[in-house]
């Protein structure tokens, strides 16, 4: 799966996108393999939200191969 | 309600302004967001927006589809600025259009507090004028 950072996430990793390969996950899944190859990311993880192809995800999301995953920070637009 | 969003990294001040729409037109609200010359404790030059912008856009959308039946309005424009936007210029400009004021006030106070919440979008930095000049060098400088 694709996966978009933004504002000081973008920082912490390095990147404005990457490629995972960890299947099909939940979100306690898909953190697991995106603190495993960004471990900078551990003290943001309370306020970061997720969404999966352009929308927030809910409990029962879960993220496939083909979804695009963007970790969304607190925002702050206007 | 007719929804407009547009996020652009142009000037907003230049872009066209919604028409009126058919319908019982009473009130026309419009709410301009300035950047500011002052950011946490210090004077800027400029404020850098960026967003995730298919979602943001989307957002805007459902935010305003979702508030719309408790405010009901004939129409709606929103357009946000992205990239550097200099002190004195707008970042987001929202008009929107009712048969009376209190819906378009109304819509328009939830709408903005919404925007902050859940909208895509955020003040990357900010930049002084020293920062601001020296990037300019700098790209003048890069190879082309």
């Amino acid at each position: 799966m694709r996966v978009l950072f933004f504002a000081h996430l973008k920082d912490v990793t390095g990147c404005a996108a990457t490629e995972l390969d960890c299947g099909e996950v939940d979100a306690e899944g898909l953190w697991a393999a995106l603190l495993r190859r960004y471990p900078g990311l551990q003290p943001y993880r309370a306020t970061v939200r997720l969404a999966c192809n352009a929308r927030y995800a809910g409990p029962q999301t879960r993220f496939g191969p083909s979804d695009e995953v963007a970790l969304i920070p607190p925002v702050s637009g206007g | 309600m007719q929804i407009h969003v547009h996020l652009t990294h142009e000037r907003l001040e230049g872009l066209p302004t919604l028409s009126s729409p058919s319908g019982p037109v009473g009130a026309r609200v419009e709410f301009v967001g300035i950047v500011r010359d002052q950011e946490d404790g210090r004077t800027i030059a400029a404020l850098e927006y960026e967003a995730y912008q298919p979602m943001a856009e989307r957002e805007i959308e459902r935010l305003l589809s979702e508030l719309q039946p408790r405010h009901p309005c004939l129409s709606v424009q929103v357009l946000h600025r992205l990239g550097v936007v200099p002190v004195g210029e707008a970042a987001i400009i929202v008009r929107i259009f009712a048969a009376h004021r209190r819906e378009a006030f109304e819509l328009l106070a939830r709408f903005m507090d919404r925007l902050k919440e859940d909208v895509p979008i955020w003040k990357r930095r900010s930049w002084t004028r020293t920062e601001l000049a020296a990037q300019g060098d700098h790209n003048q400088a890069a190879p082309g």
